[in-house]
């Protein structure tokens, strides 16, 4: 570099009579940085969910005439699968008992993965329907329906939902059991009934104004 | 040489110049007026009053054939691209509710009818351009989603239309279905005077006269075309006082750091 | 030389990977001279914008789609519902328009400065096919949105290569993927539009690589002598770069947000419909002057106008490939070369001029106008430019830069200010 005009260490590249490192050239840099940073926002924004994504995901109704006890039948809302099983009165009632409950990581559902109106033993509004956002807590895979207790998930299953990635078990409302890999309960999400057979998923009774986006984790 | 040079490069302008005049005159259309829009200008809004008269005059009358397929209910309410037209929820859940749309299938695998809701674009008043068409003598009333942006002269030419309707011109041949408009390109129009005075009744009792209507209307076909304006100048100010602020800086650093130099 | 710095880790990683040496070399101390005036400032803005087309191209592309169905409704749900997506849209699409002008700008600085001279022939070549590639990445970007114009823009350049004798049909169906523009022709324009930015930033690469082994031009256009005409490019041009960048930002932002349509046809607005054509289809701005040679030339002979008039267009950047050949003259800056001086603004008249041709339908004048346009061009590079360099008797040069830049307040250096320079 034989050309330079102070050829040497790069520090001597600087102008006679100040340093680089003088106020100006430090508050310009500055001032040029914060520009850049600021103009980057709106790139990362627009990787957000858009205002049509977010507008979709209308409320839906599902007619459950034709659902008969222990079955389940799944549909799509907001792109995600929703279940609803018609549980049978044998199943309620052991929603309730110590023994099942013994073995739940969040027995009374305290942690926010359900409406206010759905924290009870039933998960549910109504004990005998039961509806679930049906993406598993631990990597989001898909939980199986498993109604008959016992068979290949052990003795002691009293039926629920096992997920076939991970092993994660659920029991009939959705609660999580100890020592598995999920951490919260499946989330319940906003419905409530329009008439007798008729649910609207996707939308709270009148006095709700649970936000499903507030949930711990779906 | 030098003068040579110059004067050809002068009479080349000048060619330039008198040649756009020529071509000018070829086309015989008065100029549109410019009117006075709230959205004009570095600052430019849109007036509230008048997008939701706009509306009214959109709703009542134009979506009667024209279609506005690319904006959806809830565009109109405070979820909409910068607040939408003013209204708030319910408003708009009623404005959706009023049209019935197509959805399904359902369990039994048909389509049915249901109320409009929030998330579903503006319904169209035909089901499709050929039944549009049919109805219309084989012409197709425009979408009128981006009409104020793809029409050269943008609002003052929507305005123009809307109220250059004329007598037709003695001498000139009309066919029946046709009107005169003068600022349509070859002035033959296939739309009827759409507006005239007291056509809509607006709810905030401003007096429905043609231009008042026009005006309405073109300022919510505006926001229609371009909803983000308002956001789009609020920030370019912004912008621009960041960008003055910053190249004086640059500006005193560069004059500080040559110093040395010259 | 290597770079000598006090951080442990700096000198770990150069010393096994060169990296900081090589950035030290050119971008910091790399001597340029010291006499470079504004119009210098191009190149660099010009590398910026690709930057900024290449980023903001990136999120655009994670929202659109390339199907004849959705590609119009995705561009509008880009503007409408994505977040800020109005901004990256406008700033794409107004960049593509300011891109052009800061690269034509840089030509016309280089086509006044002889900057395309030994020993930077090829230097200018590369810039040259960078050109080519930005004109295919501008085309191709435009038919994206599928509006009327980038429907039947599309048509008629694609129609372009049917003048080819005998294969013509043959490579226009092969272009399309079909019997017409549609949707394999949308999808290959989408993957090359993705993929040719890059390739323009590999050349860019070789364009920089080719600068730094001789050297900036600069505006005397003679060599440097010593280290009194140079300095570091750091911080003097990057701080003059930086100002320019500012200044240039403010004009481009005024269009983004206060005027994003100025400089676009209201026609792309509307969704492309293959059955009716526009009543004047009008490329984007930078292509007129093309636009306008690719329609005056008349039948010449046994070639008919179809085939001439392609052949002047791809002609009209052909031939800037020889321009250091054409160019006989043995001083660079148009500052001492009295005749050049002028004709050099002849060609920019020429250009504008044909600019407007392009922009009106081929009636009356216009033919004429075209013609002469098109004409004047193609004289001015192989006859004007020719002559001009023997002929003409260019001014006694400086000695050397640094005493040019002394002696500049006597104003006794001979070409005293020339109209292209700024005080």
């Amino acid at each position: 570099m034989a050309e330079t005009a102070q050829p040497g260490p790069v520090d001597a590249h600087t102008p006679e009579g100040g340093t680089r490192r003088d106020f100006l050239s430090i508050a310009a840099t500055a001032i040029a940085g914060v520009g850049a940073a600021c103009a980057l926002w709106p790139l990362v924004d627009s990787m957000n969910p858009a205002a049509d994504t977010l507008a979709a995901g209308a409320p839906i109704d599902v007619d459950l005439k034709s659902l008969q006890p222990g079955q389940q039948i799944i549909v799509l809302w907001r792109s995600r699968p929703i279940f609803i099983v018609r549980r049978t009165p044998d199943q309620v009632t052991k929603l309730a008992t110590p023994e099942v409950k013994g073995q739940l990581r969040d027995p009374q559902s305290a942690a926010n993965q359900q409406p206010p109106y759905a924290q009870n033993d039933s998960r549910s509004v109504k004990p005998e329907y039961l509806v679930l956002v049906g993406i598993c807590t631990h990597l989001g895979c898909i939980p199986e329906f498993v109604p008959q207790p016992g068979g290949s998930l052990g003795a002691s299953w009293q039926g629920g939902y096992f997920c076939p990635c991970h092993g994660s078990r659920y029991d009939l409302a959705g609660r999580v059991f100890q020592n598995v890999p999920a951490p919260y309960n499946l989330p319940v999400p906003p419905y409530h009934f329009v008439s007798d057979t008729v649910i609207r998923v996707g939308e709270n009774p009148a006095d709700s104004t649970f936000d499903f986006n507030s949930v711990e984790q779906i | 040489m030098r003068k040579h040079v110059l004067a050809l490069g002068l009479a080349a302008l000048g060619f330039v110049v008198l040649s756009s005049g020529a071509m000018a005159q070829e086309e015989a259309m008065p100029p549109l007026a410019k009117q006075k829009w709230s959205f004009d200008g570095p600052f430019g809004t849109y007036d509230r009053a008048a997008l939701q008269r706009g509306f009214e005059v959109f709703q009542n009358v134009c979506s009667n054939c024209h279609s506005l397929k690319l904006v959806t209910y809830g565009d109109y309410g405070p979820g909409g691209p910068g607040g939408g037209l003013g209204y708030n929820d319910d408003e708009v859940k009623a404005i959706a509710a009023a049209k019935e749309t197509t959805d399904g299938p359902n369990d039994q695998g048909e389509m049915f009818q249901r109320p409009a809701r929030a998330s579903d674009h503006i319904v169209p008043p035909f089901p499709n351009d050929q039944a549009n068409r049919a109805a219309h003598n084989g012409a197709l009333p425009p979408d009128l989603s981006l009409i104020v942006k793809a029409r050269e002269g943008n609002a003052d030419y929507v305005y123009g239309i809307l109220t250059g309707y004329k007598p037709t011109p003695a001498g000139m041949k009309m066919p029946d279905t046709m009107q005169y408009n003068e600022h349509f390109p070859g002035h033959q129009i296939s739309m009827p005077a759409p507006l005239s005075d007291d056509l809509v009744t607006y709810a905030d009792g401003t007096k429905a006269t043609t231009a008042q209507e026009a005006h309405d209307v073109v300022t919510f076909l505006q926001w229609a075309a371009e909803p983000h304006l308002e956001d789009r100048k609020r920030t370019g100010v912004k912008v621009m006082i960041f960008l003055l602020f910053m190249t004086g800086v640059l500006y005193a650093a560069k004059r500080k750091i040559w110093a040395s130099v010259h | 030389m290597a770079l000598q710095s006090q951080n442990k880790v700096v000198r770990w990683i150069d010393h096994r990977l060169p990296i900081f040496t090589f950035m030290n070399h050119e971008l910091n101390e790399y001597p340029t001279p010291k006499n470079l005036n504004y119009w210098w400032n191009y190149g660099s803005l010009a590398g910026i914008m690709l930057l900024i087309m290449i980023i903001t191209g990136i999120f655009l592309a994670m929202e659109y789609t390339p199907n004849v169905n959705l590609a119009f409704d995705s561009v509008e749900r880009i503007m409408r519902d994505v977040n800020y997506g109005w901004l990256i849209r406008y700033i794409h699409m107004n960049g593509a328009s300011f891109f052009f002008i800061v690269t034509y700008i840089h030509i016309f600085r280089g086509l006044y400065f002889g900057s395309y001279k030994q020993p930077r022939e090829l230097l200018w070549m590369i810039g040259v096919v960078i050109l080519l590639c930005m004109m295919a990445t501008a085309f191709m970007g435009y038919v994206l949105p599928w509006g009327q114009m980038s429907f039947w823009g599309a048509t008629v350049i694609t129609n372009l290569f049917s003048a080819v004798p005998l294969v013509g049909n043959e490579i226009v169906t092969w272009l399309w993927g079909g019997f017409s523009v549609d949707n394999p022709t949308l999808n290959r324009f989408y993957a090359l539009h993705y993929l040719l930015p890059f390739v323009i930033l590999g050349i860019v690469g070789l364009h920089v690589m080719a600068l730094h082994t001789h050297g900036s031009n600069n505006p005397l256009g003679i060599d440097r002598k010593g280290p009194q005409d140079s300095i570091p490019f750091h911080p003097y041009y990057t701080i003059k770069d930086m100002f320019g960048l500012g200044v240039f930002l403010l004009i481009f932002c005024g269009f983004v947000f206060f005027g994003p349509n100025l400089l676009g046809d209201p026609a792309n607005y509307i969704r492309a419909n293959p059955l009716q054509t526009p009543p004047e289809i009008v490329p984007e701005w930078y292509f007129l002057p093309f636009y306008a040679m690719l329609r005056s030339v008349p039948d010449i002979l046994f070639i008919k106008a179809k085939l001439a008039g392609v052949l002047a267009m791809f002609g009209s950047i052909g031939l800037l490939f020889i321009l250091p050949w054409l160019d006989t003259s043995p001083v660079r800056s148009a500052r001492f070369r009295p005749v050049y001086k002028w004709v050099f603004w002849l060609l920019v008249i020429d250009i504008v001029l044909l600019a407007m041709v392009g922009a009106h339908r081929p009636e009356g004048l216009w033919v004429i106008a075209g013609r002469l346009g098109t004409l004047y061009y193609f004289v001015h590079f192989l006859i004007l430019f020719p002559l001009i360099g023997i002929f003409e008797r260019p001014l006694p040069l400086p000695n050397s830069i640094s005493e040019a830049v002394t002696k500049k307040g006597g104003g006794k250096v001979a070409g005293a200010t020339a109209p292209m320079e700024k005080p």
